[in-house]
């Protein structure tokens, strides 16, 4: 029985030439349904391979990736895009929205590929765009624009929210109210949120935090202070 | 560094830069590619042309030429070569059939062969042979002339036999077309090349005239030099001719002269001799023949003295019979003469007794008759007695009779009283009883009479007896003096008789006896002159006999010396048979000579420019028809190259926005900047127009020159380099690229450098005009609304890909339908409008009615037939003047198995009435003229026809004008001569052997068949079919590039929204078709532009492309819009395919990067 995220023993080679580079060298960790886990760790200590690996975009040289009882290490492509469709969710940090389209076209555009999604609109309202749906991601400011991609990733209604440096883009307290959407989101929907940052601080409103290091998981512990959004300061 | 920035750049962004490389390459590779073709090809064949000094006149004159005319145009000036050459049509023995050749003789500087294998003929009976010849000929064969040459034909050659000893071109027959011939089946097969030697002719066909000058073939300045050289040449050539006419004439005449002279001496001194021996011969004839009269004459005179001898002979030896016989009577006359003596005295005796005896008879007699009257009296007076006493008798019995009656009366009346006597009384009883007593007594009286008569009558009967017997007595009596009267007289003639008798017999014996006497005498005589005639004879006849040897001895020499005499006839006539024979072939010769002489007239001269070698014109028009579709398509490809450019410059400046102003907050210039965007681009343009420009070159014009080489002598290409048109393409292609670049980099500069190191904010997402109808908008699928607003998101790069799409539909159309409007020409005019078999042209002089001869073979050759009038007019328009062929069919009824008049709608024409006229497209086209204008039709004799134009019917080849023959009959006043005749062979012939034997017709000077003319045109417009392939190609090219550059763009410029969608759980096809969809989008969009720009196109490129004397048929087929749709989309979808690898290829970690 696995844990609803599992990384067994992970190793990712990428080989350009002669030189091989580790990105991850042994990594194991678990997440359980309806947790908030932020991953640490500094630049190049491997937290990207790590998120395209548990986002389905990026297969490992070694070991077993699974969610909800699923190994995705073993999917092949096809499977690992049906994986992308239905189970997982995806905030980046430069919320790579759809410039042709409006906030709401962009929550569809995901949205109409799912099984079971989500009303856009109403997604849309609960991160509180009711009333920029119609606009254009030119005409929106950088929170909003993250919050047009959450809404995107929600609407899918996926069994994992990942998120790439949420705030990286964002000045101190956008980024502080995109951090409590997604913690909201995650009580109010039971969603299971992987948050994955360079910023220590953030670990302090995780449930489980993973920091990682040279390519390996240094440390995972669950957080017995939980601090809300509001209160942390970076 | 700047520089290093810049390599790196392209090397980092290699497949844009080559795409912007290929596509100015295709530009500036198909502007100059199509330019550079026709220069390539004239270049080329100029060179060809000009090492094979091809002829610039060439000078043709009815006379022909001689060596001094030839030299004597070799010194005019300009001139480098003259050469006279002579040239025959000679049909040869084939394996299956005669073929005829044109034989020429070795050109020496002008019109070179070119030699494919073998060598050059050595010897007099040696050839070259057309290389390019369908034949089994090859080389060490034997080419024959046929026997059926005609005699001229023969007489111009030496020999019969060549020896085949190399195959060669000839820079005379520069195309296939060798032309057509009057003889064997009208078609030339091929060349062949002779030497001089092997022409037995005293004068050339033609002369060749090679300027010094090396101007580029079809060259304006090579025309204008011709022109006036021409104008030049024209009089220099007909005075040349008419010297040599002068010459001729006069030679000729001298010579004429002379042999007449020679003749007149020849024959006299001939004559003479004939004369003489004839005088000699008839001497001797008239001596032999009066020796034949002397002998003939002594001959007569011993048959004379012959005859004589024998006559004397005969009249010797008759006097000699004679005169025994005179003899022998002489002593029966004595005889007689004493016998006569005797029976003279014997008859006086008788002769006296004689009339003693009639002396007593006479008295006798004359008793008698006494006696006799005596009788006779007696006799008269009985009877006279007796006749009177009959009378009596007879008047008694007569009175008896009338008392019997009366007493018969009183007994009929008594008896018939008797019965009732006794009533009577007794008185009248007693009375009758008295009656018939006294009658009985009158009865017995009268009984008593009777007999009294009947006795009387009796003695009456007796008496008459009596004196008839007495009658009787006497007659007796009389008829025996009658007799004694008889006797008597004879006996007295007879008496008289034999008197006379006696003194005859007296006479002639007294006469006799004087003859005897002179007899005797005569016997004498006659004896005296027999013996003298005798010895006469003995003489004569000793003569005859030696005048016999004589004559035999006169004849023996008459007859040797006739023997010599006719030998020396026959001699004489043998001689002068000879001597006749010889004066009548010369003055045959004489008066062939002078025929020919008065048939000799003013030479006609022409001067003939290159224009009119069928190779030269041909390859003229052919190389225009690329120059002419050259002028059209670069147009695209220069327009596509710089809207290519543009975007792809314009995109990569704004991706390299944060470096700009990275290197502009550095301190570099704007120039410095600038540059390496102009260095990217620049490089790109002028590696792609030198590429473009080599390939072009080289590929365009050898495609093309592949077609060609079918048609033309084959050469190897000599590539030119024109230095304008690359300067003009590197300018063009640096001017787009480099002008779009600054255009693009002017915008970006102007900004600070802070504002370019800000990312720039993404393009805003705008509505389109579409969704203001949410009609339709709400019914597009979320992804299609997607796709729509991309489309109008980038307006410049809609245009393009609408141009670039469209203008590969239009070219593709464009190509198609000029295979479809040429290829499809030769077949519509032969498949759907002249759809005879073939045409007959007649000999000019046959009259109204076809020969029957002809009409047999017709009929026995064709399945049918209908002869016609075809003859040239010009027609005038207010344009120009213009010669038509006008057409006048002999029926309207089963034209339409030759000719099928229809609209170019398909409509049937009904056929013109008198004065009226059906006109070809081509004139309604080319002249404006259309149905019921009125049109003036003139002919070289300036007759006139007007017609008014009721209809246009279709036709590609030619310009016609057909009215019936009623208008002619009408307006000329004559009916057409037939002068041409459609005709269909049978299904089952081979219409090759037919149009052969049709040929071989007297009175048909030509056959062409349809089929053939067909095959010629479509192998003349196959060339169009590379021109086409190229255009299709082309326009690949142009798709492939446009779609490829603008694809690649768009994904570059849509990578991280494509990668996103890619995590957000797109499969491949729905990526693909999320980003494609555009593409397809955009394809349909600029193939419907395409369809509209490639009609016009199309028809722009056609009315480049004039060939003479045929006229295209303007279309486009169905199937070609298809295939030009298909076509595009399946570029389209070929680029979409890898594309969608590239798709594949876009790493989903892009979407984590930051905009940079």
């Amino acid at each position: 029985m696995h844990a609803f995220v599992e990384l067994q023993n992970v190793r990712k080679v990428y080989r350009t030439g002669e030189l091989e580079i580790h990105a991850l060298r042994d990594v194991s960790f678990e997440i359980n349904k309806g947790e908030f886990c932020v991953i640490v760790g500094a630049s190049g200590a491997g937290k990207t391979t790590i998120l395209n690996i548990l986002g389905g975009m990026d297969t490992l040289t070694s070991g077993s990736a699974w969610l909800d009882g699923a190994e995705i290490s073993a999917y092949t492509k096809r499977q690992l895009t049906a994986y992308r469709r239905y189970d997982v969710g995806f905030v980046f940090q430069f919320y790579n929205l759809v410039q042709n389209l409006t906030a709401l076209e962009n929550v569809e555009l995901a949205a109409q590929i799912c099984r079971d999604p989500l009303d856009a609109a109403e997604v849309l309202t609960q991160v509180g765009l009711a009333d920029r749906m119609k606009n254009f991601p030119a005409q929106l400011s950088g929170g909003e624009q993250q919050r047009v991609a959450i809404a995107r990733a929600l609407a899918k209604n996926p069994k994992l929210l990942l998120c790439d440096e949420p705030t990286g883009a964002l000045d101190y307290h956008t980024g502080k109210a995109v951090l409590k959407l997604l913690q909201d989101t995650c009580r109010s929907t039971g969603m299971t949120v992987v948050v994955i940052t360079h910023n220590q601080a953030l670990a302090a409103m995780a449930d489980r935090i993973i920091t990682v290091k040279n390519g390996t998981v240094e440390n995972m512990r669950l957080n017995q202070h939980i601090v809300d959004v509001a209160d942390i300061e970076w | 560094m700047l520089r290093r920035t810049t390599l790196r750049e392209i090397r980092g962004s290699l497949g844009r830069y080559l795409a912007m490389l290929s596509i100015i390459a295709l530009g500036v590779g198909f502007f100059s590619g199509v330019r550079e073709t026709t220069p390539t090809m004239v270049h080329t064949v100029n060179e060809f042309w000009q090492a094979q000094q091809l002829y610039d006149l060439r000078l043709v004159s009815t006379l022909g030429w001689e060596d001094a005319d030839v030299d004597a145009l070799r010194t005019q000036p300009d001139v480098r070569y003259a050469e006279g050459s002579h040239s025959m049509d000679i049909l040869c023995d084939g394996e299956e059939r005669e073929f005829v050749l044109k034989a020429h003789s070795m050109p020496e500087n002008i019109n070179l062969v070119r030699l494919c294998e073998g060598r050059m003929p050595e010897k007099e009976n040696e050839c070259l042979l057309d290389a390019d010849m369908n034949s089994t000929l090859g080389i060490g064969d034997t080419l024959r002339i046929s026997e059926s040459n005609d005699e001229d034909t023969k007489d111009a050659l030496n020999g019969t036999e060549f020896t085949i000893v190399g195959m060669a071109e000839s820079a005379y027959y520069f195309n296939h077309e060798r032309g057509t011939t009057s003889i064997g089946n009208g078609s030339v097969a091929g060349f062949v090349y002779l030497p001089a030697a092997a022409f037995a002719l005293d004068h050339y066909s033609e002369i060749f005239v090679r300027f010094d000058q090396d101007m580029q073939i079809f060259s304006d300045a090579y025309k204008d030099y011709t022109e006036e050289k021409t104008d030049v040449w024209e009089t220099l050539t007909q005075e040349q001719a008419e010297t040599r006419y002068t010459r001729v004439l006069t030679d000729a005449e001298t010579e004429l002269a002379d042999g007449r002279a020679e003749l007149e001496e020849q024959r006299a001194d001939g004559q003479k001799e004939l004369d003489d021996a004839a005088k000699e011969l008839d001497d001797a004839k008239a001596e032999l023949d009066d020796a034949s009269k002397t002998i003939t004459d002594g001959q007569k005179e011993l048959d004379d003295s012959a005859k004589k001898l024998a006559d004397s002979k005969t009249k010797l030896d008759d006097a000699a019979a004679q005169i025994s016989d005179g003899e022998t009577e002489l002593a029966k006359a004595k005889k007689e003469i004493t016998d006569g003596e005797q029976q003279l005295a014997d008859a006086k005796a008788e002769l006296d007794a004689s009339e003693k005896k009639l002396t007593s008879s006479k008295a006798e007699l004359d008793a008698s008759e006494k006696q006799l009257t005596e009788g006779e009296t007696a006799l008269k007076d009985g009877q006279a007695q007796l006749d009177a006493a009959a009378a009596d008798l007879e008047t008694q019995a007569a009175s008896l009779a009338a008392q019997e009656e009366a007493l018969s009366a009183k007994e009929q009346e008594l008896a018939a009283q008797l019965p009732y006597m006794d009533q009577l009384p007794a008185a009248q009883q007693a009375a009758l009883q008295a009656a018939q007593a006294e009658l009985t007594e009158g009865r017995t009286a009268l009984e008593a009479g009777k007999a009294q008569i009947a006795a009387g009558r009796e003695s009456l009967a007796q008496q008459q007896a009596a004196l008839d017997a007495k009658k009787q007595e006497l007659a007796e009596g009389r008829k025996a003096f009658e007799e004694g009267k008889k006797a008597y007289d004879a006996g007295a003639a007879q008496f008289a008789e034999g008197k006379a008798a006696y003194e005859a017999s007296l006479a002639t014996f007294t006469e006799g006896k004087a003859a005897y006497e002179k007899s005797a005498k005569e016997l004498a005589d006659a004896r005296t002159a027999y013996e003298t005639g005798m010895q006469q004879y003995e003489d004569g006849k000793q003569q005859y006999d030696k005048g016999v040897q004589e004559l035999a001895d006169g004849k023996k020499d008459y007859e040797e010396g006739l023997q010599t005499y006719n030998d020396g006839l026959a001699d004489y006539e043998d001689g002068k048979a000879e001597f006749e024979e010889k004066i009548a072939d010369a003055e045959a010769e004489l008066a062939d000579a002078e025929a020919e002489l008065a048939d000799l007239e003013t030479p006609d001269t022409y001067v003939l420019d290159r224009s009119t070698n069928i190779g030269y014109a041909c390859f003229e028009s052919d190389s225009q028809i690329v120059e002419q579709v050259a002028r059209v398509f670069p147009v695209f490809f220069i327009l596509v190259a710089a809207l290519v450019c543009m975007t792809t410059m314009s995109r990569m400046v704004e991706e390299q926005r944060t470096q700009i102003g990275t290197l502009k907050a550095l301190g570099y210039s704007e120039a410095a900047i600038m540059g390496k965007f102009m260095f990217y681009s620049g490089s790109a343009a002028l590696a792609g127009c030198v590429l473009g420009f080599a390939v072009g070159n080289v590929l365009f014009p050898s495609v093309i020159w592949m077609s060609y080489e079918l048609m033309y002598i084959q050469l190897p290409l000599r590539f030119v380099f024109d230095w304008q048109l690359a300067l003009l393409a590197a300018g063009a292609s640096l001017l787009c690229s480099l002008g779009t670049t600054w255009a693009a980099c002017r915008m970006e500069l102007a900004e600070t450098a802070a504002g370019l190191m800000r990312p720039k904010a993404p393009k805003a997402g705008k509505r389109v005009l579409l969704e203001r109808i949410p009609f339709l908008w709400n019914r597009l699928k979320f992804l299609q609304k997607v796709s729509i607003r991309n489309i109008f998101r980038y307006k410049g790069r809609f245009f393009m890909m609408v141009i670039g799409i469209g203008g590969c539909t239009a070219l593709l159309m464009t190509g198609f339908g000029i295979r479809d409007s040429i290829a499809g020409f030769a077949d519509v005019q032969y498949g759907e409008i002249e759809v005879a078999d073939a045409s007959v042209t007649l000999a000019s002089d046959l009259g109204e009615e076809l020969p029957a001869s002809l009409m047999a073979q017709l009929d026995d050759l064709t399945e049918e037939y209908l002869p016609l009038r075809q003859s040239s007019w010009d027609l005038s328009t207010d344009l120009r003047t213009r010669s038509v062929n006008l057409l006048t069919p002999s029926a309207a009824d089963g034209l339409d198995h030759f000719l099928r008049l229809h609209t170019q709608a398909g409509e049937a024409l009904p056929f013109p009435q008198s004065g009226e006229a059906l006109i070809s497209t081509s004139i309604a086209d080319r002249w404006g003229v259309a149905a019921g204008d009125e049109i003036t039709l003139r002919d070289s004799d300036l007759r006139k026809l007007h017609l008014r134009v009721t209809g246009v019917f279709e036709n590609h080849v030619y310009d016609y004008v057909i009215t019936p023959p009623e208008t002619i009959t009408a307006q000329l006043g004559a009916p057409p001569v037939w002068n041409t005749v459609y005709v269909n062979f049978p299904a089952q012939a081979d219409v090759y052997q037919a149009s052969a034997d049709l040929a071989a017709c007297e009175d048909v000077t030509n056959v062409s068949l349809y089929a053939e003319l067909q095959a010629r045109l479509g192998k003349m417009m196959s060339s169009l079919d590379y021109i086409v392939l190229l255009v299709i190609l082309s326009a690949a090219g142009l798709a492939f590039i446009v779609l490829y550059n603008l694809t690649n763009i768009n994904i570059t410029e849509r990578i991280r929204e494509i990668a996103t969608i890619k995590v957000l759980g797109f499969f491949r096809k729905e990526t693909s078709a999320y980003v494609l969809r555009e593409n397809l989008a955009l394809t349909a969009a600029g193939i419907l532009l395409g369809l509209g720009l490639g009609i016009l196109l199309h028809r722009f490129v056609m009315a480049q492309i004039v060939v003479d004397m045929v006229s295209f048929r303007i279309r486009i087929l169905p199937m070609s819009f298809v295939w030009s749709i298909v076509l595009t989309f399946v570029f389209n979808m070929i680029v979409n395919f890898f594309m969608g690898f590239k798709l594949e290829r876009i790493n989903m970690a892009e979407s984590l990067k930051s905009v940079d």
